[in-house]
């Protein structure tokens, strides 16, 4: 009797484990499989109907947000981008992909609250959205110098996952 | 009368249904079934525990677009769900992949099982082991005695009733 008490008990704590560990995390994060991975070259046309190329912008490391007007956490996020390229604005390209927005939101959304932004992708469709992955704005990729996706964040950016991911970028 | 009433439905009826042999047999796109296999095999990444297919979100109507758009370029079942697995995740998928974490998932229930079969098996041995070896109880001669009391107050209580 007491020897099949030495397997249940261990087996027992064993699936308790996993069953907290289950219950415990997250089960909204989804980690991405992107990191690692080149950035996908995504030709398409800012808000001003100029001809841009998501990836690396102008050789530095790039910054790529995804915001849209309708998105409330998007506004709180805005500050933290301001303040970004602020400060790292000469060491890093700061763009972004405007994700199922229409044109006229979206220009008077940057033009009440700031655009930190080079230039914003009209991603109207989600197509690009698609292609990276994305599933819920705001979500913020660093892309470092070589095109290589080092660090996304999938939720509100905040100035230490900012300085964390500008640092990730240079190595 | 009330047959003629009864004629008259009859009629109704049948003239009712007759239309729909002038009725084409509905056509279904393949491409669009073939998406919808597709697209009940992923998980919508917003609802968390919704196909694709059956989700009315934006993200899995793009989701499902896209799918019809790589279906009409010729590609596969197999490429389009490794194109979605590339950018989410094996999140993506409602049926864990057989290999890599997926496979614990599978493999673990099969083999709880047999340990819950082994744990019974070993507990019930054990149980018919201490049995056979405990030796039958001795009765003394006063425990016969109150059994057969017993078993006589028994009897008399069933003739009366």
């Amino acid at each position: 009797m007491n020897k099949v008490w030495w397997v249940i008990v261990p087996v027992l704590l064993i699936l308790f484990g996993l069953l907290g560990y289950g219950l415990t995390s997250n089960p909204k994060h989804i980690p991405s499989p992107l990191i690692g991975k080149p950035f996908p070259l995504i030709e398409g046309m800012d808000l001003n109907g100029n001809k841009v190329t998501l990836g690396v912008v102008n050789g530095k490391p790039t910054v790529v947000n995804v915001w849209a007007s309708w998105c409330a956490a998007c506004r709180s996020e805005h500050n933290v981008l301001i303040r970004g390229s602020r400060i790292y604005g000469d060491k890093i390209s700061l763009v972004a992909i405007n994700y199922k927005d229409e044109l006229v939101n979206a220009k008077a959304w940057l033009r009440q609250l700031g655009n930190p932004y080079l230039w914003s992708y009209h991603d109207l469709s989600g197509r690009a959205g698609l292609e990276l992955g994305v599933y819920g704005v705001p979500e913020t990729f660093f892309v470092n110098k070589k095109g290589i996706i080092v660090e996304k964040i999938s939720a509100p950016l905040t100035d230490e996952q900012f300085a964390a991911g500008v640092e990730l970028m240079s190595k | 009368m009330k047959n003629n009433i009864k004629k008259i439905m009859l009629l109704t009826f049948l003239l009712g249904i007759s239309f729909s042999a002038f009725s084409k047999p509905v056509d279904e796109d393949p491409i669009e079934r073939e998406m919808l296999d597709i697209a009940a095999k992923l998980r919508c990444t917003v609802c968390q525990n919704q196909p694709v297919a059956e989700s009315h979100s934006g993200l899995a109507g793009d989701m499902r677009n896209l799918i019809t758009e790589k279906l009409k370029q010729g590609k596969n079942e197999k490429e389009i769900v490794q194109f979605f697995v590339d950018r989410y995740g094996d999140y993506v998928l409602l049926e864990p992949p057989q290999s890599g974490n997926g496979a614990v998932l599978w493999v673990l229930p099969p083999l709880l099982f047999l340990f819950a079969a082994l744990a019974a098996v070993l507990m019930m041995k054990s149980r018919s082991k201490s049995q056979s070896t405990m030796p039958p109880p001795v009765l003394s001669d006063a425990d016969k005695e109150r059994i057969r009391l017993a078993r006589g107050i028994d009897a008399d209580e069933k003739n009366k009733s």
